[in-house]
């Protein structure tokens, strides 16, 4: 889990381009969207759109997006418990 | 004065034609089916409102085939041609261009339909038009966006007939963004339903002639347009829907009615949940208890972007004229949450006055009100156009910001090229541009120096944006990677940015410019589109104005897109210019006017259309001191002969500048002309590199841009 977590850090730090933010500056327990880190509903959607792409998990309706996108840590439990095996 | 309606063509996923629409309202029927337009890798494609539209001989796009035939309806029993042509586009020729770059086609001539303006350009040549041809840009909106302008414009005099409208049709870009949004529902949109999912794209054409006092022929008035700018996010509404409210606001003080006159509202309802309910909050808010009928056609005819508001302005005037209140198709149980009764069956009743909605991204907010002809009040004609004066300037080129580039021009050195993007962004925070590619953040940058270098006027309220290309860079980021991934993950980011006015949308935050914003796309003279945009909205704005021209040079599409770059690839160059305007009429600041914007197809024709443009102004000699033309390297010949023919009719012979030969060539190089205009006269005089070998002083004689090629523009810039 912790790998995966480490992953998402730089995954999500690079994909949405996020200013003086460094991976471990994500912290696992804290609210990632709409909070310090400036996150907001496109980069919830460009989230989804890598984690279907790097996972094979989708999350394709709002009400699952506001459970899974709570944390990184609920972001990274949910795909590790969806995730088919085989990731690329 | 009243505006009237005197002929209107529809098509759309029910039909083509008046009738055949009418008959789809009345029977409550809808036109929305799983794609078949292209192919998709899904097996399941979504619901789309597709046109069967038959293949065309002519290879002109589906956008414009699909005006082209909402243009012969409107225009069937009319011969005389249009005085002016303006259309809402967003999608232009682009289901043409991604077929021909996914093949990596790079001929650019294939590429000639790309732009959103060729579309307004095909029906002017079609229908013989000389005067102005506008294309507005403002995402969803751009339809009823481009009818404000057609009305404004036959108040202003400046025509007495206008041909109005919008165009769009589907293609891959719209149709897998907006699944990338999750803004789709899978089952069809159903509007104000409380299971409702999303939208379903469509595409269709409206196009209504427009007239200046001609009630024999009326089939409908329109009666009075708002615009606004939620100022609040790229994509999502304000959740209170307050641009929404400022909007039918405005429409409603400009017709001169009250809430309580609606008989009829003609909802934006796309059908996601945050629109749906952006809506509701700002109609409970301006109308409370007293809410008028109302639906959503949108769950029959899908959304079709930037056709929707003209297609939705011709259906509240069969509203009218039928007596009928079309079905909110698609809703089966109203979502309690709107606190809306939407009409759930087509009703047969006496509709006097509509309201038509048309929210886009970018907070770009339109109503439109129309009434059935010669029954209403017309509200009392505004006092007289306001004067624009240059409080603020800036511009960008090769050479750098402002200073450094009239440094540059000043000292006789060519300033194209293509600026670091650091640099642009020099001044802006990387939170903020983190999203932004190159456009945007010349736009951005742009706007904020010009306003800063006006030194203490207010914030501006609106913004009008000319671009010939748009956001390159967010367009071929999407589609590389949308094809590269074979059409499975798409970036959102990209398709928000992707959209022309997206970059107006984040001067408008920055600013919290909350008025008109109009993001205007006709090439070459987009600038001159904006400038003339920026004057027919002037009336409606208290406080300043920002008037941005900017392109990007993109190393793939730019060749291919812009024939005065394919023909000078070896030196790319991009950038732009930025005035921040006011009606203070402060003695000291330039007064900056657009003079002229006429079409001219025929050699044989330049002659009488230059000597007729003319022939109402002041003469030039004496007037102005120095000329900044604009000839394009795609129509280098004809812009030439052009000119010379203005130099020998107007007898003006001072000093004349060749401006893209300092600029670079690119659409909006005539935004660095306008700026460099301004700087002369605030410096007041010439300088010896311009012609003559010496300084010149300008004392009280102005400056004047003009534009030569596919059309003749002209904007003076006087001291006062």
């Amino acid at each position: 889990m912790e790998k995966l977590i480490n992953e998402l850090q730089a995954k999500i730090v690079d994909v949405l381009n996020l200013p003086d933010v460094e991976p471990q500056d994500i912290k696992p327990e804290e609210q990632l969207v709409g909070g310090r880190l400036g996150i907001d509903s496109i980069d919830v959607l460009e989230m989804v759109i890598m984690i279907e792409k790097d996972y094979g998990v989708k999350i394709d309706s709002r009400e699952l997006g506001v459970k899974v996108f709570a944390s990184l840590k609920t972001l990274a439990e949910h795909i590790h418990s969806n995730v088919s095996g085989q990731t690329n | 004065m009243r505006i009237h309606i005197i002929g209107m063509g529809i098509v759309t996923a029910l039909g083509s034609g008046l009738r055949s629409n009418r008959d789809a309202l009345l029977e409550n029927r809808s036109g929305i089916r799983p794609l078949t337009l292209f192919p998709t890798v899904s097996h399941h494609p979504l619901p789309v409102g597709e046109i069967n539209l038959p293949g065309g001989a002519d290879n002109f796009p589906r956008t414009h085939r699909l005006a082209l035939l909402a243009a012969e309806q409107a225009m069937a029993n009319v011969k005389a041609a249009p005085d002016a042509v303006i259309m809402g586009v967003t999608t232009g020729g682009l289901s043409s261009t991604e077929a021909l770059l996914r093949k990596q086609i790079s001929d650019p001539g294939m590429y000639r339909c790309h732009a959103t303006g060729s579309v307004a350009e095909e029906i002017a040549r079609v229908y013989d038009c000389h005067g102005p041809v506008l294309t507005v840009s403002t995402a969803c909106s751009s339809g009823a966006a481009a009818l404000k302008l057609a009305q404004e414009m036959l108040r202003s005099g400046k025509a007495q007939r206008v041909l109005a409208g919008g165009a769009d049709a589907l293609c891959r870009l719209t149709y897998h963004g907006f699944n990338a949004l999750q803004l789709i529902d899978p089952d069809g949109a159903r509007p104000l339903d409380a299971d409702r999912r999303g939208m379903s794209v469509g595409e269709g054409a409206a196009l209504l002639l427009l007239a200046a006092n001609e009630p024999d022929r009326a089939l409908a008035e329109i009666l009075g347009a708002g615009l606004s700018c939620d100022a609040y996010h790229p994509a999502a509404p304000h959740p209170e829907g307050e641009g929404a409210r400022a909007a039918m606001q405005a429409a409603l003080n400009d017709a001169g009615l009250t809430p309580a006159d609606i008989d009829y509202i003609n909802l934006h309802g796309t059908g996601t949940r945050d629109n749906d309910m952006a809506e509701a909050r700002a109609l409970t808010t301006l109308f409370g208890n007293e809410m008028p009928l109302l639906s959503s056609i949108k769950g029959a005819s899908g959304h079709s972007l930037a056709a929707a508001g003209a297609i939705e302005a011709v259906m509240s005037a069969i509203s009218i004229s039928e007596g009928v209140i079309p079905a909110n198709t698609g809703c089966r149980t109203a979502d309690p949450a709107l606190n809306l009764k939407p009409i759930l069956a087509p009703v047969r009743k006496p509709v006097d006055v509509v309201l038509s909605n048309s929210f886009g991204f970018g907070g770009n907010n339109a109503s439109l009100i129309l009434g059935s002809p010669g029954r209403r009040q017309v509200r009392k004609t505004k006092a007289g156009t306001r004067t624009l004066c240059v409080m603020g300037h800036a511009c960008v080129t090769g050479a750098g910001r402002t200073r450094a580039t009239m440094a540059a021009i000043a000292s006789g050195k060519a300033c194209a090229g293509v600026l670091a993007s650091g640099e642009i962004a020099a001044r802006l925070s990387p939170a903020q541009v983190r999203r932004l590619k190159r456009f945007p953040r010349l736009a951005l940058a742009l706007a904020m120096d010009a306003y800063e270098s006006a030194g203490d006027g207010k914030p501006p309220e609106a913004v009008f944006m000319g671009t010939g290309w748009g956001a390159l860079s967010e367009t071929s980021d999407f589609l590389e990677r949308l094809f590269e991934t074979g059409e499975q993950f798409p970036s959102p980011t990209d398709f928000v940015g992707s959209v022309h006015n997206a970059a107006a949308g984040q001067i408008a935050m920055q600013f919290k410019a909350r008025g008109a914003n109009l993001t205007m796309t006709g090439g070459d003279y987009s600038f001159e589109q904006a400038v003339a945009a920026a004057e027919l909205m002037a009336g409606e704005c208290r406080d300043g104005i920002v008037v941005v021209g900017a392109d990007e040079h993109h190393e793939r599409l730019s060749p291919l897109f812009d024939g005065s770059v394919a023909r000078t690839r070896a030196c790319p160059a991009d950038g732009g210019g930025a005035l921040y305007l006011d009606n203070s009429e402060r003695a000291s600041a330039p007064r900056i006017q657009s003079l002229f914007f006429e079409s001219c197809r025929k050699d044989t024709d330049v002659r009488s259309v230059i000597r007729s443009a003319i022939d109402t102004l002041p003469p030039f000699e004496g007037r102005y001191g120095i000329i900044l033309a604009g000839l394009p390297a795609s129509c280098r010949k004809k812009a030439e002969h052009q000119l010379q023919i203005l130099l020998e009719v107007s007898g003006f012979n001072g000093a004349v500048v060749d401006y893209r030969k300092y600029t670079g060539e690119f659409a909006s190089a005539s935004a660095v002309a306008v700026v460099m205009a301004v700087d002369l006269l605030m410096k007041g005089c010439i300088p010896a590199s311009f012609g003559n070998g010496i300084a010149e002083v300008l004392g009280s004689k102005g400056a004047l841009v003009v534009g030569m090629g596919d059309h003749m523009t002209a904007i003076e810039v006087m001291n006062p």
